[in-house]
């Protein structure tokens, strides 16, 4: 336990580890030009080992295609921090007035760690799209997508069924859930190509019912795209099965949206709309979009400020709230935070980008405390070297 | 003392596991249920996304208006031949559209559209006004439409060959009547997106093949 405890709390351990972190961030950059820095941050951050591959794209793959480089990722790297950090307070640091600036700094790099970690697990981004004069009470996002089927049989609200994709696995049931209905899983591709089956040349789609059979639609796999501005026709067939038996196998994607006539299951008296589209989150309030402003340098098309007048209407009307968002100046509200992310449509449509992070004051907290331990450390020196000159 | 130290490594060790123990948990996604207020849905016909990929999603822009017999009429036209350009995607075509593809890039994305309307729809000068319009340029006069449009040949047929650059968001297009009919092939989107397709556009206006039923 002792021998544990002490290569635990080792400086050694700190010194390898950082070294491994700087390897870790190199590698990470380089992975960047490849996968994008969402995909990268998965692989090499929130994750327990970490491998480099040699890039397709790099001079002498063909010599070098061999060369694979393992290393610990982020969450293993930063738990070991963690542990190290900890390990050491117990075994040698003693909590003495002179070291109080250095516990400080010390306890500021924990909050560090477990903010990061907070922010992997709990923070949630998404994107809400509002037209000028329109309204919007979701967000979605653009890299989860989820299965629905909404009952709008009810005259007072539409009842949503959420299934998330990651849940799709080939011959896998799922149950449809405050229904009787089931989802089994034929195909799922997270990225395909979806197109209308050429006349006459072979095809083969498992659908029998819906969009797919009424317009002739086939997919097709796609390789998965990790470009930031390209999206993944997230694109499944699934079987929807009722406790009478299966209703039919339906094409959905999220490329068929409310651009097209909803597809829809019907099973005795009940009827739900099928699709299947980006992971919505859908809050108590409705985002009003009064002006969008895209000024640019007078004779140029250099923008200068983007800028959005929101109106907040919450359920609760007194909660309801005006605000300008534009750079640096997000709108936080109800625990969310909105920020001025993009424009489309000629300039009538802004896009929010909507943050939900709850430890999102820890970085701050941390930071401070950093630095005010190292405040007090380099004070209480200072102090005592004008002491001793003094004396 | 001893004890006392023991108790405090277990503290220190313990709590944090736990806690992430129960935080790594959450992360799993649930299938769930919930209740939105009623959502209307105002289009339901394909339209062309906006330059950017998120903004596919936008609501309640207003679609194109399908008038009565619009459709009729374009299914009367006959059918139109092509292949499809490497790296672009043929989406459903529906309606008055016969076809409809999409190629996106680093830059944005951009919509190939074809629609077919008996006549000659108001005439070339009425059409390519409109379609500046749509990419906030301002209307030409009868004079400059030589600037925009170059005369062409698509399936052996005369037609235009118009290019519309409005900084932002661009269009280059090709308008053929064949057989009483007149066609719009029409490459809209984002400004970067659609001049580097153009070779591909081009290719793809030489590999355009009509069957009709005039023909």
């Amino acid at each position: 336990m002792k021998a544990l405890l002490k290569f635990f709390s080792s400086l050694k351990l700190t010194v390898v580890l950082l070294v491994f972190a700087m390897m870790l961030i190199f590698f990470g950059t380089l992975d960047q030009v490849q996968y994008g820095i969402w995909h990268t941050q998965k692989l090499y951050f929130e994750s327990y080992i970490a491998i480099w591959a040699y890039p397709e794209q790099a001079p002498g793959y063909e010599a070098l295609q061999w060369l694979h480089i393992p290393m610990p990722g982020g969450y293993l790297l930063g738990g070991m921090l963690l542990i190290n950090l900890v390990a050491a307070h117990v075994t040698r640091f003693k909590m003495t007035w002179k070291k109080s600036g250095i516990f400080l700094v010390h306890f500021g790099l924990i909050l560090l760690l477990i903010s990061e970690l907070l922010t992997d697990l709990l923070a949630q981004e998404s994107q809400m799209p509002v037209d000028e004069g329109g309204r919007a009470n979701y967000s979605q996002s653009y890299r989860e997508n989820e299965l629905v089927l909404i009952d709008r049989s009810n005259p007072d609200y539409d009842q949503v069924h959420s299934i998330p994709t990651s849940l799709l696995k080939p011959g896998k049931v799922v149950d449809v859930p405050e229904s009787d209905l089931k989802i089994r899983t034929v195909r799922y591709y997270p990225n395909a190509n979806i197109g209308r089956a050429q006349p006459g040349s072979p095809h083969d789609s498992p659908a029998t019912q819906g969009a797919a059979v009424k317009m002739n639609i086939v997919a097709h796999p796609a390789e998965v795209t990790y470009d930031e501005n390209s999206i993944n026709t997230a694109t499944a067939f699934v079987e929807v099965i009722a406790p009478e038996g299966s209703l039919g196998i339906w094409l959905v994607s999220n490329i068929i949206d409310d651009r097209f006539p909803p597809q829809m299951v019907h099973s005795g008296d009940q009827s739900w709309e099928i699709a299947l589209r980006f992971q919505r989150h859908y809050y108590p309030f409705e985002v009003e979009l009064v002006d969008f402003k895209h000024d640019k340098y007078p004779g140029t098309e250099i923008p200068f400020n983007f800028s959005s007048e929101v109106m907040v209407h919450h359920e609760d009307h007194t909660k309801n709230q005006k605000a300008l968002i534009y750079m640096n100046h997000p709108l936080r509200y109800e625990g969310l935070t909105f920020y001025q992310a993009s424009f489309a449509n000629q300039d009538r449509t802004s896009i929010f980008q909507v943050v939900r992070n709850p430890g999102w004051i820890l970085p701050y907290l941390s930071v401070l405390l950093m630095g005010l331990g190292m405040v007090i450390q380099f004070g209480i020196h200072f102090v005592g070297f004008l002491n001793k000159r003094s004396s | 003392m001893q004890q006392r130290n023991n108790f405090s490594w277990a503290a220190h060790f313990l709590l944090p596991a736990i806690i992430l123990g129960s935080l790594v948990g959450c992360d799993r996604a649930e299938p769930t249920a919930y209740k939105i207020p009623k959502e209307t849905r105002e289009v339901s016909m394909p339209m062309a996304p906006a330059a950017t990929g998120p903004a596919m999603a936008s609501t309640g822009t207003p679609g194109m208006t399908v008038l009565p017999g619009m459709a009729e009429a374009a299914d009367e036209a006959g059918t139109i031949l092509y292949t499809t350009p490497e790296g672009w995607t043929d989406l459903p075509a529906s309606g008055i559209r016969k076809a409809h593809l999409q190629v996106s890039d680093e830059n944005g994305s951009a919509d190939l559209t074809i629609t077919t309307f008996p006549g000659d729809v108001g005439g070339n000068l009425a059409n390519i006004n409109r379609w500046r319009g749509q990419i906030q340029l301002d209307p030409i006069t009868e004079a400059d439409m030589a600037n925009v449009a170059k005369p062409t040949a698509i399936f052996n047929h005369g037609a235009l060959y118009v290019t519309l650059d409005g900084g932002v968001d661009s269009i280059l297009a090709a308008i053929l009547p064949f057989h009483g009919y007149t066609w719009f092939i029409k490459l809209q989107g984002s400004s970067a997106t659609v001049f580097a397709n153009e070779s591909k556009f081009q290719d793809f206006l030489n590999s355009v093949e009509m069957e009709g039923h005039a023909h």
